[in-house]
């Protein structure tokens, strides 16, 4: 799912192949907790200082100055964050990750998130499977509780195997970048992920006539838009308009979140006999 | 307990909460800060989500047809959230909106601009220094 949509509770997964794609998505998650009014801290990789993390985070953004100076928005690391502990263990760190979201509660804060920088596993010199073993055995950090988290591990360092039963293991993957549109076919199904603006808008009609034409004897085609963060305008009038134009078609299902239905109803999706909306919630 | 833990953004004395050239690769960062802004601004969800769209609305006309780039300027202005976004074409009027949405079977020109003015509360299109500037401004309240 795109960085966006995380919510409290939710502990997902990302990697990242250069410190762009990683800054892009640190940046973005720092900044809508901050406006959500959580408390964020950001566990760098240990090899960076913390003022280039903190230029990472400002460069694409507001000054971080006032978040900072009130103490809403820190700069930490793994081996601050369990000192005096000099070796990482689970149970230290999931006391010390409960400590802080509690901390947070008691300021007033809504809840408490966290990018954890993956590069600590190298740092600590841990042991691969003590961390696989951290990851998989977490759920009682999120489950009913305002805390989140992004775990980012850099696919140049972390072998593919790790990074594929790490990704399985979180509940949420995310896209490795702002600005992502991940179109899926199947049989009878077009999935679209991320974000459908003016740079995926020919990719993303180039996948709905496709779509369009593949099904052409199916009796229905389902566009599932359920895990788009954001349909433009020009996206979701080329959607219109090629349903419209499907003669052929008996029906078509586009099942989207209620604001993209609300959008597209505007847009005179409603006059298209053919289209049925189906409104989902959250869908990632 | 915190003096005002929703207020991420300082903003400048004028009430400017951002100010970016952009580019076509710049509009998903764009309308993250865009979010942001409007969130600590008061706007709700659904009206925050229109808002969102319609800067990404005018942001990408500029972009396609007024010479591929644009500046916003996002401020407070009263109990307005006001974004201006100044382009370097060839300037247009609130003419080329259309007053009823146009219909799909033809060309679709016009209903991004359409919608825009719909979910606004004040959209106004002026000519700039360069090109156009084209003001949307919701209300907070």
């Amino acid at each position: 799912m795109p960085v966006h949509r995380m919510r409290p509770g939710d502990h997902a997964f990302v990697s990242y192949e250069d410190g762009d794609s990683r800054a892009q998505i640190m940046a973005a998650f720092v900044w809508l907790g901050v406006a959500r009014g959580e408390k964020v801290t950001v566990f760098a990789d240990p090899a960076l200082s913390e003022q280039e993390v903190r230029d990472a985070v400002q460069a694409r953004g507001p000054s971080v100055a006032p978040a900072l100076n009130r103490g809403q928005l820190e700069f930490s690391s793994m081996r601050a964050l369990l000192s005096p502990d000099h070796e990482f263990t689970v149970g230290r760190q999931h006391a010390r990750l409960t400590e802080e979201t509690e901390h947070a509660l008691r300021q007033g804060y809504t809840g408490f998130r966290a990018f954890i920088d993956m590069a600590w596993v190298r740092d600590l010199g841990a042991d691969i499977a003590v961390m696989i073993r951290r990851e998989t055995h977490s759920a009682h950090l999120f489950t009913g509780r305002p805390y989140s988290e992004i775990c980012a591990y850099d696919r140049r360092w972390f072998a593919g195997d790790v990074l594929d039963h790490m990704a399985k293991s979180h509940p949420y993957q995310l896209l490795d970048r702002l600005g992502v549109l991940n179109i899926v076919e199947s049989d009878d199904t077009l999935l679209v992920i991320g974000e459908a603006d003016i740079s995926g808008r020919a990719r993303f009609t180039d996948g709905v006539r496709a779509a369009l034409t593949r099904t052409e004897r199916a009796a229905l085609l389902t566009i599932d838009l359920s895990r788009l963060h954001f349909l433009s305008l020009g996206c979701a009038t080329d959607l219109l308009a090629l349903t419209l134009a499907a003669t052929t078609r008996p029906q078509i299902a586009v099942a989207c979140d209620p604001y993209v239905a609300r959008t597209l109803r505007r847009l005179g999706s409603d006059s298209i006999s053919k289209l049925a909306l189906i409104e989902v919630s959250r869908q990632c | 307990m915190l003096a005002d833990p929703r207020r991420p953004f300082d903003g400048e004395a004028d009430g400017r909460l951002l100010d970016r050239q952009f580019t076509a690769r710049d509009l998903p960062q764009l309308r993250v800060l865009v979010e942001e802004c409007a969130a600590w601004a008061g706007l709700s969800d659904a009206r925050r989500g229109d808002f969102v769209l319609a800067v990404d609305e005018i942001a990408t006309n500029a972009i396609e047809h007024a010479g591929g780039r644009g500046h916003l300027t996002l401020r407070r202005v009263g109990d307005e959230l006001e974004c201006k976004i100044a382009d370097s074409g060839p300037g247009f009027s609130e003419d080329v909106i259309p007053d009823l949405l146009p219909g799909l079977d033809g060309a679709p020109s016009g209903r991004g601009l359409w919608l825009t003015r719909l979910v606004s509360d004040r959209l106004a299109i002026s000519a700039g220094a360069i090109g156009a500037v084209v003001t949307l401004a919701m209300r907070l309240r």
